[in-house]
């Protein structure tokens, strides 16, 4: 199709316009503005098709892309900001999980929101974040994304918020907020950093930058430019995507809406933060800040795994599994998996919506008598598997993927990801430790997503009253209906040509259809570099750039004996996720269903373990109680002081005494210089004229005598005689 | 040889006479002595041959100007007058004390330094010249009055006239009312 | 012994005699005799002129003028210290410093 503004721009502008439109029409109108919505995401949707399409079935090419370019504002001498849209194979695959993702959302919404008496509000903010996330991943330039991703803080911030009545809703909202705030500085750092160096932010100018070796030489405070930026554009992806040390604010964010956290947190806001390193790529290579991104990203997905262990909630489970996946796409950039990476990205969005969508499902089933509300504690729930057959159906398919468990979609982006750091770890000792934060994270994840399983669907219901009042689920467009599509998706078919994406068991007909792998490439700064940038303009002009269709390289580039150990690595790496994947599960079904271990005495075996997953690490206590209670506080009492005894005492108050001299030297300058000597002076300097000429008027004529005998004396006197 | 004496009286009545004025306490003697001075005056015109102008002014000068000062004199009381004046402050005394006279001397002085220069310039550049003889005045004085200085004649008549009713008006008795 | 220059130093003598009188003497009829004194001087200096530089006679003329002239102020001037007299009863000098009394 043709590539122009009229053609791209209406998927970011339609849920746009929808946002606009509801925040005037919600209060009176909000099942229009529920339908106007839907329908907007829809049609943004139906766009992303026609465009994957493009991407995908048309020109196939790995280099192929589109980017358009017009001139934002222009202050002349090299300030100029440009925008625009570009999108290459991976955009389009993850425009068209996004709006997917929204558009089955949306419908979701429609049921499990309906009771609120604010349900159009909630699609206010869902289509301004559905418009924001969108325009992420159109934009060609940091400084747009940027603007993108602090909008979607924005209605992220909202949409935790939503249920204001409740103070832990309000604190966690502002959590979440400043949580990524920290990230959002150190990313506005590298990016002003890129752009004094570069002069613009645009993707294409940094790998050209890069390309050229243009970067080489500048440092900033003693580190290489590159480093820095690579290292303050990561700390936006470690704010954002809840990596460590900044993963505090998910679990809280759970507080918000279940479709909410569906799509903000668990498919596409976090998941903008991996598309950032994604795109970040070469700068990060080029920095050498791989290895920091693997360890960061294993001991995510590790720790956050030991957390959800011991959680008692539904949605706390499924926060932290999303914390501990996050951590693997992590994982997988630092090993240099980057296809693995972002295919991890778009199965994890997939599965994790439709997890939060199904636990969503059953949490509005269980109505409490009680409390008129809705339970999300696990030891109340059991045997939901009677009542809730589809649910049951759907969430089974995503904890498998979870899980690992071979022919699902898990299983193929995860043991990819494992498999890239075994080569990394075979090659340098460095990568030894990630690797196993990794493959014991899978052992962890598959133990306690299937112990989430158990406990909710199976066995005996632990509270009676609550599982007698539970409505046995119909199927229903707007609740099911989605689950059962995402669930579709999550089977392995669709990403690659194999059920397992080692080419083990192979389907026949379809193997040589790797279009995931061949279409998402690793970018090299090489053929970035010779892009060229098209400016946009208003008519209809084909403009798609073409390049010669590569066919499937099996090898990905690299020389035959480095292709055949990578590749005996990866059967290694997936042989191994198998056997973790089902020892976690086994585990977890001797746990919870054969009852032959007692999680109880495991509990009481390791106390303070258990203590210190409780309290998360006790990472919330560093965060609030000594970094902000004591030290922000206490810089804040100081400064106050400083500010009231010292400054306002005299600086403010002391200009008093300023002005209390100045008035009195002008009162002083007024009395002397003015009163006394320029008034009463001029009558008293008369008086003494008056004085001094009134001798010579004296009356006497014999003075008056001596007066004109003097003069003439004198002038006779000075006469020239000759 | 009698003009050299004669000058030498008449010069000695003069200055003597004059100074005499300056010292005297008294305002009779005073005008006796400028009487006198006068008459020293007239002698001198007679050795410079002005015998007209000697005769006149021993005629006016001396018959006249004096004895009306003298007059004067008798007529407003002498000498002694009220020894302090309206302030309550002493007068000075009507014939001067030391103070006037120092002043009166420094302006002399002046007036003498001042006058000294013309006077030694001309004494320097005055060359003697012929004196001519003696010869009667009182003919050419008479015909230059009625020709070369007809007006000055006429106007000092006029002169003396309005001098004479002045006089008169201005001393006349008032009617007390 | 009759020379010009002696003639002058009367004559200059006579002047500043005059000033001094004038000046030191508070009382008016004397104020008259010094003027009397300083006229005699001018007088003086005109004849001696006359004999020895120049023999015009204008130089006698004068003279007669100046004593007609000297005559008729004494007369007028003794008759305002009469009258002066006649207001005040003083003939002194410092008594006469206001123009209207």
């Amino acid at each position: 199709m043709d590539y122009t503004i009229s053609t791209i721009a209406p998927i970011v502008l339609l849920p746009f316009f929808a946002f606009v439109i509801n925040s005037f029409i919600v209060k009176k109108l909000p099942k229009l503005a529920v339908g106007i919505s839907c329908s907007a995401i829809f049609l943004s949707f139906l766009y992303c098709v026609r465009i994957f399409k493009d991407f995908v079935f048309g020109t196939y090419a790995a280099n192929y892309h589109v980017h358009k370019v017009f001139t934002w504002f222009d202050l002349g001498d090299s300030f100029k900001v440009d925008m625009g849209i570009y999108i290459d194979n991976m955009g389009a695959i993850m425009l068209l999980m996004v709006s997917g993702v929204a558009t089955l959302i949306h419908i979701f919404s429609t049921f499990y929101m309906k009771e609120d008496i604010r349900y159009g509000r909630f699609f206010v903010y869902m289509s301004l974040f559905t418009a924001a996330m969108l325009g992420l991943v159109l934009s060609d330039n940091l400084l747009s994304f940027f603007i993108f991703w602090e909008l979607m803080g924005f209605c992220s911030y909202s949409l935790i918020g939503f249920y204001y009545e409740k103070e832990e809703a309000g604190n966690a909202s502002i959590k979440a907020f400043m949580t990524t705030r920290v990230g959002d500085v150190f990313f506005l750092l590298g990016i002003v950093a890129l752009w004094g160096v570069i002069g613009s932010v645009s993707f294409v100018d940094i790998y050209q930058a890069l390309a050229d070796g243009s970067l080489i030489g500048h440092s900033v405070i003693g580190i290489s430019l590159t480093t820095f930026a690579a290292a303050a554009i990561f700390m936006g992806t470690i704010g954002k995507s809840a990596q460590f040390p900044l993963q505090v604010w998910l679990p809280d964010a759970m507080m918000g809406p279940t479709p909410c956290s569906a799509l903000i947190h668990a498919a596409t806001m976090v998941a903008a933060g991996v598309y950032l390193s994604l795109r970040m790529f070469p700068l990060m290579d080029a920095g050498g800040l791989t290895p920091y991104i693997a360890y960061i990203g294993g001991i995510t997905a590790f720790g956050a795994a030991t957390i959800a262990l011991i959680q008692t909630d539904i949605k706390a489970v499924l926060a932290y599994s999303t914390i501990s996946q996050l951590g693997y796409m992590v994982l997988g950039i630092g090993v240099g998996a980057y296809n693995a990476a972002f295919m991890h990205l778009i199965t994890h969005a997939v599965f994790k919506a439709c997890l939060f969508l199904s636990a969503g499902s059953v949490i509005h089933s269980l109505h409490d008598e009680e409390t008129h509300g809705h339970v999300q504690e696990m030891p109340r729930m059991g045997g939901l598997k009677a009542k809730m057959p589809f649910t049951f159906l759907a969430m089974m398919c995503c904890t498998l993927a979870i899980a690992g468990i071979p022919f699902f979609s898990g299983f193929v982006s995860k043991d990819r990801i494992l498999g890239d750091a075994l080569v990394m770890a075979s090659q340098s000792r460095v990568y030894w430790i990630p690797t196993l934060l990794g493959f014991g994270g899978a052992l962890l994840t598959a133990f306690y997503m299937f112990r989430m399983m158990f406990l909710t669907f199976f066995g005996e219901p632990r509270d009676k009253s609550l599982y007698d009042h539970t409505h046995v689920e119909k199927l229903s467009w707007n609740r099911n209906i989605p689950l059962l599509i995402l669930s579709v998706f999550t089977l392995g078919l669709f990403y690659c040509g194999s059920f397992t994406g080692q080419k083990i068991a192979k389907v026949p007909g379809v193997v040589d259809k790797e279009w995931f792998a061949t279409l998402v490439e690793k970018p090299e700064v090489e053929t970035f570099a010779s892009y060229e940038r098209q400016t946009w303009d208003f008519t209809d002009e084909k403009s798609a750039q073409t390049f010669n269709k590569s066919s499937y390289d099996k090898t990905h580039g690299l020389s035959e004996e480095d292709y055949h150990h990578a590749h005996t690595m990866h059967i290694i790496g997936a042989i191994l996720s198998i056997i973790i994947a089902f020892a976690g599960v086994f585990l977890a079904y001797l746990m919870y269903i054969k009852r032959s271990l007692n999680p109880a005495r495991w509990v009481s075996a390791f106390p303070r373990w258990n203590k210190a997953l409780k309290n998360k690490y006790y990472f919330d206590d560093l965060y609030i109680n000594i970094f902000i209670q004591k030290g922000l506080l206490g810089l804040n009492n100081l400064l106050a002081k400083l500010d009231m005894s010292f400054y306002d005492k005299y600086f403010v108050d002391g200009w008093q005494h300023v002005t209390r001299w100045a008035y009195t030297v002008s009162r002083k300058f007024d009395d002397w210089v003015v009163d006394t000597a320029l008034v009463d002076g001029t009558g008293a300097s008369v008086r003494l004229f008056n004085v001094i000429l009134r001798t010579i008027q004296t009356g006497k004529i014999q003075f008056y005598f001596i007066v004109i005998v003097f003069v003439l004396g004198s002038y006779i006197w000075n006469l020239n005689i000759n | 040889m009698f003009t050299n004496i004669l000058f030498l009286m008449s010069a000695v009545l003069t200055v003597g006479g004059a100074f005499a004025v300056i010292l005297t306490k008294n305002i009779m003697h005073a005008c006796v002595y400028l009487l006198s001075s006068l008459l020293g005056v007239a002698g001198l015109y007679v050795t410079l041959g002005a015998d007209f102008v000697a005769a006149t002014q021993l005629v006016v000068y001396v018959g006249g100007i004096v004895i009306l000062m003298v007059f004067a004199v008798l007529l407003t009381g002498g000498s002694d007058a009220q020894k302090e004046n309206k302030f309550g402050l002493s007068k000075i005394p009507l014939m001067g004390n030391n103070k006037t006279y120092t002043i009166a001397w420094i302006t002399a002085f002046v007036v003498f330094m001042t006058l000294i220069k013309i006077i030694s310039n001309i004494i320097k550049y005055y060359k003697e010249t012929e004196v001519s003889a003696y010869t009667a005045t009182v003919e050419k004085i008479g015909m230059l009055l009625v020709t070369d200085h007809v007006l000055a004649f006429e106007i000092s008549s006029v002169l003396l006239l309005g001098a004479l009713v002045g006089a008169a008006v201005i001393a006349r008795p008032r009617k007390r009312e | 012994m009759m020379t010009l220059s002696s003639y002058l130093m009367i004559s200059f003598i006579l002047f500043l005699a005059g000033i001094v009188v004038m000046i030191a003497r508070k009382n008016m009829i004397a104020m008259l005799l010094g003027i009397e004194l300083i006229l005699n001087a001018a007088a003086l200096n005109f004849v001696a002129y006359t004999k020895f530089v120049n023999q015009n006679m204008d130089g006698h003329i004068f003279p007669l003028f100046i004593i007609v002239v000297a005559a008729a102020e004494a007369a007028v001037g003794l008759a305002i210290v009469i009258r002066f007299y006649q207001i005040k009863e003083t003939i002194h000098i410092d008594d006469a410093t206001q123009l209207q009394s």
